[in-house]
């Protein structure tokens, strides 16, 4: 092979290869003499470095500050993104019963929600893993106090003790829980934008650590929803989750029917 | 030398966004972003697109910091590299279903092999290899260099270069060859 003896040839096409410019058959024959011939590889290697050297002569441009503020959130949706997955825990689940899989959402809603909520109801500021959440939460950390004002105001002082964030399966907060146990309520909030049709109802469902789902009860159209409940229905529940159903709940005494529309952990806190 | 401590800086913080270390990414955007935002301009010849680009190279930093350690390139260099095969990707995608797979190239380029004025280098920040290559690219004439350098940044071959800069194929070619026979004269001088 005469082209591997010839170091001026070598060196050109080597050049031409880097460039990009060595196109179609000729590139794949030097691409196969310098997998073959490590001197040719060499010279392909230097070529590359060279040329990339290019780059580095361009003049300088200034890129609006927007772009910095687009790749910032990129990486923190992503950080949160991985931060989720590592919470995940690998138990096993049975594909038969949905509920079987809450065991996944739990530790993430356990993960992500709960230091968010907590830091908004005890007024500490927001752990910076949930940047994401932070906003949103930031937003119900007022709804939280509006309904403790509120709850306050209806004489009887209050002792709320339980707390959840219900939200959708991107996160996206929908229903805001509290559970006050002197007084066996659960009062619900809608903060998103879903709306069932006429003849849907959402459901209330404790998801306890062993059995299958507890209905704590069927949810009005209203935005503000108050239900009772013994506390020996909330306490101990690490999960509530709300499912769609036809008009007025889930008609037998089996578990949820429909689709599980938003879920969440349900946390003790300390007022 | 000014250059050698920037590059150590810049690779000690390649080294930390490998870790995920967003405050990292954030000090690198600062140093490069004018650099690697000409880098993007110049492959796309939009600003706007450019843009695009400058985002979707930091992301794919953020995610590859890691493999930087293997390539024993400068880190400006590779860098570089990442900006302008994103927007040769923005290229593809954009041009896929499109006849025209090119941009048109803008009037600085056109210009520039069309008349004599030199596009200008930049050799701020520039690595030690890439003084040497400026210093090569320099002695050639303002349209070899134009078209090497187009070749380059755009991955275009002879046949692109010859229909966007409305020259004969035969013209191209050898304004090429010539370009980096000279080249590599010169560097090897310098090496």
């Amino acid at each position: 092979m005469n082209v591997i003896q010839n170091p001026a040839l070598v060196e050109q096409l080597a050049a031409s290869y880097a460039l990009g410019t060595l196109r179609g058959g000729a590139r794949r024959r030097f691409e196969q003499l310098a997998r073959a011939h490590a001197h040719v590889r060499a010279a392909a290697l230097i070529w590359q470095s060279r040329l990339a050297c290019v780059a580095e002569l361009q003049p300088q441009a200034a890129p609006s500050a927007a772009v910095w503020k687009r790749i910032e959130n990129l990486v923190n949706a992503e950080k949160q993104a991985r931060a989720m997955q590592a919470a995940r825990t690998p138990v096993p689940v049975s594909p038969s019963r949905w509920w079987a899989k809450l065991n996944l959402w739990r530790s993430l809603a356990a993960a992500g929600t709960m230091a968010a909520v907590v830091g908004g109801v005890v007024g500490t500021h927001l752990s910076a893993v949930n940047q994401g959440l932070g906003a949103q939460v930031a937003g119900l950390d007022g709804q939280i106090k509006a309904l403790t004002t509120q709850l306050a105001a209806a004489a009887l002082a209050p002792n709320i003790q339980y707390v959840a964030v219900l939200a959708d399966n991107n996160a996206v907060a929908s229903v805001l829980v509290t559970f006050d146990q002197k007084n066996q309520k659960l009062v619900l909030k809608r903060v998103g934008s879903f709306q069932e049709q006429a003849d849907q109802s959402l459901q209330l469902w404790a998801l306890p650590t062993t059995g299958g789902p507890q209905s704590l009860g069927v949810l009005g159209s209203d935005a503000v929803v108050r239900l009772t409940a013994a506390g020996s229905d909330v306490r101990q529940v690490p999960t509530l989750a709300i499912s769609l159903e036809p008009k007025g709940g889930v008609p037998s005494i089996g578990g949820p029917t429909g689709p599980v529309l938003f879920k969440g952990a349900l946390l003790e806190t300390a007022l | 030398m000014k250059t050698d401590s920037l590059d150590t800086e810049l690779i000690a913080l390649i080294d930390r966004i490998a870790l995920a270390d967003e405050k990292a990414l954030r000090a690198l955007y600062d140093l490069t972003s004018s650099k690697l935002y000409g880098v993007a301009v110049r492959v796309v010849s939009n600003r706007e697109w450019a843009e695009d680009v400058l985002q979707e190279a930091f992301i794919t930093i953020w995610r590859i910091a890691g493999d930087y350690k293997a390539t024993l390139s400068p880190p400006l260099a590779w860098l570089g590299l990442v900006v302008r095969s994103r927007g040769l990707d923005f290229l593809r995608r954009r041009a896929s279903g499109r006849a025209d797979r090119m941009q048109a190239l803008d009037d600085v380029i056109s210009d520039t092999v069309a008349g004599d004025s030199p596009n200008p280098m930049d050799t701020a920040q520039a690595s030690e290899q890439a003084l040497a290559l400026h210093q090569c690219l320099s002695q050639l004439d303002n349209k070899q260099r134009e078209v090497v350098s187009l070749a380059y940044m755009r991955d275009m071959s002879h046949g692109e270069l010859a229909q966007q800069l409305k020259l004969p194929l035969g013209t191209v070619k050898t304004w090429i060859r010539r370009g980096l026979e000279q080249l590599r004269g010169c560097m090897a001088k310098l090496a």
